[in-house]
C-alpha cells in the first residue's frame, strides 16, 4: 500500500514538490558556483529553501511516522520562509543583492512557492483526520 | 535546426498535456498510449539535446551555458519520473501529474530559447 500523503491529490502535491525542489536547487547550485560573492545571502537563502523543498518532497511522498511530523515541519519553514523572506524582499530590499526562491512572495515562481506550503498543511491535515494514529503506528 | 526542434518539442508537449487535461476532466487516469505518446515526446527532446551538445562544440553557445545545460538535463528527466509516478496512481490525479509535467517541459522550451539567445 503507497503512503496516505502521495495518493490522489497528494500524488499531485509531491509531483508539484518535486518539480520545485529540482527548479530551487539546480538555480542555488548554478548561483553559488559562479558567483556566490555577488549576493550571498540571497544565494544562501535560495540553497535553504532548495535543501527544506527537498525534505518536504521526500516526507510527504513517504507520509508515515515520523516523515509526517518532518513534512510538517518543513512546509512550516517553507511558508515562515517566504512570508518572512518576502516581506523583507519589500521593505529591506537593500538585503538582497539578487532574487531569492522566496522573494516577493515567490513571484518568480508564480507564488507556487506560497500557495505550496498552505496546500501542503491543508493536505497533512486531512490526511491524518482519514488515518488513525494506530494505523499510522502499524504502517509505519 | 534547433528552434524548430524546440518548437516542435514545446507543441509535441503541448499536446500530450492537453490529452492528459481531457482524460483528468473526465476522471480518467494516465493510460500505456500516454506513456507511449510521452515516449515519442522523450525521443525529440533527446534529439534536441544532442543538436545542442553538438551545436555547442562548435562555434555557437549558450549566453548563459550554467543555467542552459541545468535546463536542458531538467527537460530529459520530468517526463520519465512523472511517466512513473503518476501510472502507480489509478485515479484521476495520474492524469492532473502527467499535464503538470507535460506543461513544464513545454515552458522549458522557452526558457531554453530565451537562455540560448539573451
Amino acid at each position: 500500500m503507497s503512503s496516505p500523503t502521495a495518493t490522489g491529490p497528494g500524488r499531485v502535491l509531491v509531483a508539484v514538490y518535486g518539480l520545485l525542489a529540482v527548479a530551487a536547487s539546480a538555480r542555488s547550485a548554478v548561483q553559488i558556483a559562479t558567483d556566490l560573492a555577488a549576493a550571498p545571502l540571497a544565494y544562501l537563502l535560495s540553497a535553504v529553501a532548495a535543501v527544506v523543498y527537498v525534505v518536504a518532497t521526500v516526507a510527504l511522498a513517504r507520509g508515515r511516522g515520523a516523515w509526517r511530523a518532518v513534512a510538517w515541519a518543513a512546509v512550516s519553514v517553507e511558508l515562515a520562509g517566504v512570508l518572512t523572506v518576502g516581506t523583507l524582499s519589500i521593505v529591506r530590499s537593500d538585503l538582497f543583492a539578487d532574487a531569492t526562491v522566496w522573494s516577493d512572495y515567490g513571484q518568480g515562481y508564480g507564488y507556487v512557492p506560497l500557495v505550496l506550503p498552505m496546500l501542503g498543511m491543508w493536505w497533512l491535515r486531512r490526511t491524518g483526520s482519514r488515518t488513525s494514529p494506530a494505523l499510522d503506528a502499524a504502517a509505519g | 535546426m534547433w528552434i524548430p526542434l524546440l518548437v516542435l518539442s514545446a507543441l509535441l508537449s503541448g499536446a500530450l498535456g492537453a490529452w492528459a487535461a481531457v482524460r483528468a476532466a473526465r476522471d480518467q487516469p494516465v493510460i500505456w498510449r500516454q506513456l507511449k505518446a510521452g515516449a515519442v515526446v522523450e525521443g525529440v527532446l533527446v534529439l534536441e539535446a544532442a543538436v545542442a551538445v553538438v551545436m555547442a562544440l562548435g562555434t555557437s553557445r549558450p549566453h548563459d551555458a550554467p543555467t542552459f545545460w541545468g535546463y536542458l538535463v531538467t527537460t530529459l528527466l520530468i517526463l520519465p519520473v512523472a511517466a512513473a509516478w503518476s501510472f502507480a496512481e489509478r485515479t484521476r490525479w495520474s492524469s492532473v501529474v502527467l499535464l503538470v509535467a507535460a506543461l513544464t517541459v513545454a515552458f522549458l522550451q522557452l526558457r531554453l530559447w530565451q537562455v540560448w539567445q539573451a
